[in-house]
């Protein structure tokens, strides 16, 4: 099989960014991006746009003026693995060598939206019941959380160490939307939102931001060239009456996949970009992607290894609970971040010796499923 | 409730909630699937029996501006076995394992009520 790199990457700063409009937003993304890789915009032979909730062909929109001379324009959606899914389209279409280079981009603007709680996809007649009756993500993750506290040694503080962990990474990082370090206390008695979660232990839903990658068939005449050893996208399996709720089956599932794509193993990981949309998220996706063992996730947590410094730093970005979570730049910036790290380009927060790294996205809010789509990667220099 | 596309409560004088069976394995699906689904000929239309146990539950807290109150939402594992989402009403704070039974609703179709606790109108 072909090797794919990534040839170069870059992002917003993600925040709020009052006035710009998708286009002037995610071209900033691009054209960094494209000249980190070091190509010119006539070798890239095709886009991929990945997006949620900005209308159709926005991916045309945003390059209109870029001069991409009619190249094809992939519009990309798959809730907060749009971006991750975009990348896994790019390398198909690399690896069946209809292009040589392509050039993968995220884009959203939640603020657009006034703020709140993202509404699930409701056509469906399930979906819709469960909708009314007010399932949104926050009270999903919230029963994870409560299911957790009640099966796990685990307490309320122990959610709120993710914030904190997180947030102190978010204060390294000059991308990030959330700066400012936090403290257990503080996200304790932050505003309930759905409990056991408090509203520093859920990701900011007013944030926009743009991340981009340029992917090739050839290495980038840099030292560190980055290559994606797996890409994987699977989707939800229907839940049966006695499902573990606690078990991430879809993320589970993807990583096991990208494992054994990649022919590496946990024990192989360096650095973790994950989806904490929610503090209870990281702690079970610890151990869907295997970093820790069937019910270990909060001693992994409590040992320090996952903080900055550790064995296996997760989020040093700050991860969505400080970073923020504008839901089509998200995988496509998890990427650029580890990308970062690998190639000793990540600043103050930078993971020393990282050869390494996944990034995993699971979204999508439909009833009678664990998520609707669920990307992880493993990309090593 | 506006009308439903699915047949959510029987016309029994005592209403029980419907969900489809699968033919082919007995797996229960709720809510039942449409007429128009292209899946219902396989299946068949049953009541289930709606008491059972919380499997887990959150406790929502609307922002001021919403004026709303904190309201609790969770699963109940039921016989049949299937598990449902839904409201549950009748104590401030759900225990998981405490058990519920599911009642009409106009706004929601159905909501669960604490068994020991008085019927929710």
């Amino acid at each position: 099989m072909r090797d794919i790199h990534i040839l170069g990457g870059a992002m917003t700063r993600f925040g709020r960014h009052p006035g710009v409009l998708a286009p002037e937003l995610a071209q900033q993304a691009i054209l960094k991006a494209i000249d980190d890789a070091g190509v010119a915009k006539s070798d890239i032979q095709a886009v991929y746009c990945a997006n949620v909730l900005g209308g159709m062909i926005l991916g045309q929109l945003v390059i209109r003026d870029l001069g991409f001379n009619g190249i094809a324009v992939y519009n990309v959606e798959n809730a907060c693995a749009s971006g991750a899914t975009g990348v896994h389209l790019a390398r198909h279409a690399l690896l069946a060598q209809q292009y040589d280079t392509v050039l993968v981009f995220g884009i959203e603007q939640l603020t657009a939206l006034g703020g709140g709680t993202i509404p699930l996809q409701r056509n469906d007649h399930k979906t819709e019941l469960y909708a009314k009756a007010g399932m949104v993500l926050p009270a999903v993750y919230a029963m994870r959380g409560t299911r957790f506290l009640h099966e796990r040694q685990a307490t309320r503080e122990d959610l709120a160490a993710i914030a904190v962990k997180n947030r102190h990474n978010g204060s390294l990082n000059e991308y990030a939307q959330q700066r400012s370090k936090t403290t257990v206390e503080e996200v304790l008695a932050s505003r309930m939102i759905a409990d056991p979660l408090t509203l520093l232990q859920c990701c900011p839903s007013q944030v926009d931001g743009a991340a981009a990658v340029v992917l090739s068939t050839r290495a980038a005449k840099t030292a560190k060239p980055v290559k994606v050893l797996s890409s994987v996208v699977v989707s939800g399996i229907r839940e049966e009456a006695r499902d573990d709720i606690l078990d991430a089956e879809i993320t589970a599932r993807a990583a096991r996949q990208a494992y054994e794509q990649a022919g590496a193993g946990p024990g192989d990981v360096d650095v973790v970009e994950l989806h904490d949309a929610f503090t209870i998220a990281e702690l079970l996706y610890y151990e869907a992607l295997q970093l820790a063992p069937r019910g270990d996730a909060v001693a992994l947590l409590r040992s320090g290894a996952t903080q900055l410094g550790g064995r296996v730093p997760v989020n040093p970005s700050g991860g969505l609970l400080a970073k923020g979570h504008p839901l089509g730049a998200t995988g496509v910036a998890q990427m650029v971040e580890i990308m970062w790290h690998l190639q000793g380009r990540a600043g103050a927060r930078q993971v020393l010796g990282a050869r390494i790294g996944l990034t995993q996205c699971t979204g999508g809010g439909i009833a009678g499923v664990d998520h609707a789509a669920s990307s992880v990667h493993l990309l090593g220099v | 409730m506006q009308e439903l596309a699915y047949p959510l409560w029987s016309t029994a004088p005592v209403p029980t909630l419907l969900a489809s069976r699968d033919c082919a394995n007995g797996e229960l699906v709720f809510p039942a699937l449409p007429e128009a689904s292209p899946l219902s000929a396989a299946h068949e239309t049953v009541s289930i029996d709606g008491a059972g146990e919380v499997y887990s539950y959150t406790v929502i807290h609307p922002g001021s501006k919403s004026g709303e109150s904190p309201y609790a939402l969770g699963y109940v594992d039921l016989p049949g076995p299937v598990r449902l989402f839904g409201r549950l009403l009748g104590n401030d704070r759900p225990v998981i394992g405490r058990r519920y039974a599911a009642q009409p609703d106009e706004r929601f179709g159905y909501v669960f009520v604490a068994v020991d606790t008085p019927s929710v109108t």
